[in-house]
């Protein structure tokens, strides 16, 4: 009896030191189970896990660089002027909440529990759709990861007794029950929008879609459309996610370069910034190494994402057929002018600027970065959605106030949840208003205060059915069949 | 066997629903293809050493390829088989 409890004992502290520790080689063995339990072939389960592994180590890499880049710069900004920096990315706020996570000694491994529960809670809400009234899967795995790492900061920060496996099933239940209430908030806007194009957003701005499409007729005339309005040719250079980043990075860590000074830079960083260097040589090979990273970041995100995904997509079609998809909320880019969608990244930016000043002015101990994403995606989505149901005026007076709300929220979130210290926050508006309020919630209340926020989020789908015009075709699909 | 490149904003979302949904329509025909995903902006850079770039119809103003090889196939719903079908078939690739 002692024997089997040693092995079982050593067993699991091989695991817990060489796996759960090992978070490559974690997603790697659940990508592998994953594609088994699909029925693939062996050699495609092997080439999954190493390309899990592989993305993984290289996100790592880049999140690593990222974090020695900006050390030096926190650091001044901090020292000089007490100022704390945030930049409202989710790339940059998924490294400033891994490093959070492993600063604390729990590893990222945790998350991906939560991910797998969050995401098998979402199947059996819409399995038990009679009752939940819930018909959406979310589906956009690379947003998946990047929430369920984010609220797994969330509840280790505000609840450390959670800090262990229940913890990891609670923030399971939690990113879950949001995947499917606030995809599910989507179906209506979006069918209205697409003309039923049989698709619901699962993404970082649901909510923020659904008070969009609320707004938005009080704002406007959606016959005023966007579309009539020539928007400048160079605009379009921002459609390239390299160029936008590389810009916004110039513009924001120039200036913050040229306020530290040269001789401070050149006192601190004494490798990247010899006699030989020119300060805007520094400058521009200082700020574009963060573009470098990200992408480097990105690109590790996007190779394991695409084993998740496929694995994902082929479980849900499994259990649950005729499911409405959650995805990528650029699938509604498509149903607007390509001018809606870079009026709305224009309108966010102007916003952004104008609170980043607001901020600058009454000297709040935060200052804000402008990301690419939330502030090209969040915003051109508002567009695409303020113009349908309130045309150009609404899509002009929602996304200016959606980016000035980005900054504020942001910057409190990221103050809040102390993640100022890594340099990062989400930054998606949805994270920007609706989780710092959780976050407050469970900060106060703990975990009765989390069952709360369950148990509220479970409420909304109820109400949204109550008050359906046509109950009839609530679970009625696109093409005509009953769900 | 045809290579096919899926773009979008960031590389990450909507370019992998596309390859998936691309890969499905491919197979009910019998194209034989190589599918990669990634963002506009590499996709930019990477055009011309493809047959075909799928993406949103609002971005395909972004591609200026001047060869007689690459099509630049817009789409207007991504998860619309029907629509890719259509517009495979109209572009007559095999």
């Amino acid at each position: 009896m002692d024997d089997l409890f040693t092995i079982v004992n050593t067993a699991s502290t091989l695991f817990a030191n060489n796996i759960l520790a090992k978070p490559e080689f974690f997603i790697g063995i659940l990508v592998f189970i994953g594609y088994m339990l699909l029925g693939k072939p062996i050699y495609e389960a092997f080439g999954g896990f190493i390309k899990a592994a592989v993305g993984m180590m290289i996100w790592n890499v880049g999140s690593g660089g990222l974090v020695t880049t900006f050390r030096p710069i926190l650091a001044g900004l901090n020292e000089r002027f007490h100022l704390n920096a945030a930049v409202i990315d989710p790339y940059f706020g998924l490294n400033a909440a891994g490093e959070a996570i492993k600063m604390i000694g729990m590893s990222l491994s945790w998350t991906m529990i939560s991910l797998m529960v969050g995401f098998s809670w979402n199947i059996i809400l819409v399995l038990l759709r009679r009752y939940t009234k819930l018909r959406t899967l979310f589906l956009t795995g690379h947003i998946m990861i990047q929430q369920a790492t984010t609220c797994t900061w969330i509840i280790f920060f505000a609840i450390p007794e959670l800090r262990n496996f229940t913890g990891a099933l609670w923030i399971g239940l939690l990113v879950g029950t949001y995947w499917a209430v606030f995809s599910n908030l989507t179906v209506e806007p979006t069918e209205e929008l697409t003309e039923n194009a049989g698709f619901a957003i699962g993404h970082q701005q649901m909510f923020w879609v659904w008070v969009t499409s609320k707004l938005a007729p009080k704002l406007g005339n959606p016959e005023r459309s966007v579309e009539n309005i020539k928007m400048p040719r160079w605009l379009t250079m921002f459609n390239d996610n390299v160029i936008a980043t590389g810009t916004l990075m110039l513009l924001f860590f120039g200036i913050i370069m040229t306020i530290l000074g040269e001789p401070y830079l050149r006192g601190i960083d004494k490798a990247g910034f010899p006699a030989t260097l020119a300060f805007p040589t520094y400058i521009l090979g200082k700020s574009l190494s963060f573009a470098v990273y990200l992408f480097i970041l990105i690109s590790g995100v996007r190779m394991f994402v695409s084993e998740l995904t496929e694995s994902f997509r082929g479980i849900s079609e499994k259990l649950l057929p005729g499911a409405l998809p959650a995805v990528d909320c650029a699938a509604t880019y498509g149903f607007s002018s390509p001018n809606t969608v870079l009026f709305g990244f224009i309108f966010g930016c102007i916003g952004q600027f104008i609170a980043i000043a607001g901020l600058f002015i009454f000297q709040a101990p935060i200052m804000i970065i402008t990301g690419f994403v939330p502030v090209f995606f969040d915003n051109a989505t508002v567009a695409v959605f303020a113009n349908k149901f309130g045309g150009a005026r609404a899509a002009t007076i929602l996304a200016l106030g959606t980016g000035m709300l980005q900054v504020i929220g942001g910057g409190f979130a990221a103050w809040f949840f102390e993640l100022y210290k890594f340099g990062g926050w989400h930054g998606n508006i949805d994270w920007d208003t609706l989780w710092p309020v959780i976050g407050v919630l469970l900060k106060t209340f703990s975990t009765p205060g989390l069952i709360l926020v369950i148990v509220l989020m479970l409420m909304i789908p109820q109400l949204q059915y109550r008050r359906s015009h046509n109950k009839e075709n609530y679970f009625k699909l696109t093409d005509g069949s009953e769900f | 066997m045809i290579k096919v490149v899926a773009a979008c904003g960031n590389g990450m979302g909507s370019s992998q629903i596309i390859k998936m949904k691309i890969a499905k329509v491919f197979k009910k025909l019998g194209i034989e293809a190589t599918i990669d995903h990634m963002s506009v902006g590499e996709a930019k850079s990477a055009a011309s050493g493809y047959d075909v770039v799928f993406c949103g119809a609002s971005l395909v103003g972004n591609f200026t390829v001047k060869n007689n090889r690459t099509k630049i196939i817009g789409l207007v719903n991504l998860l619309s088989e029907a629509e890719i079908e259509e517009k495979v078939k109209e572009n007559g690739l095999k």
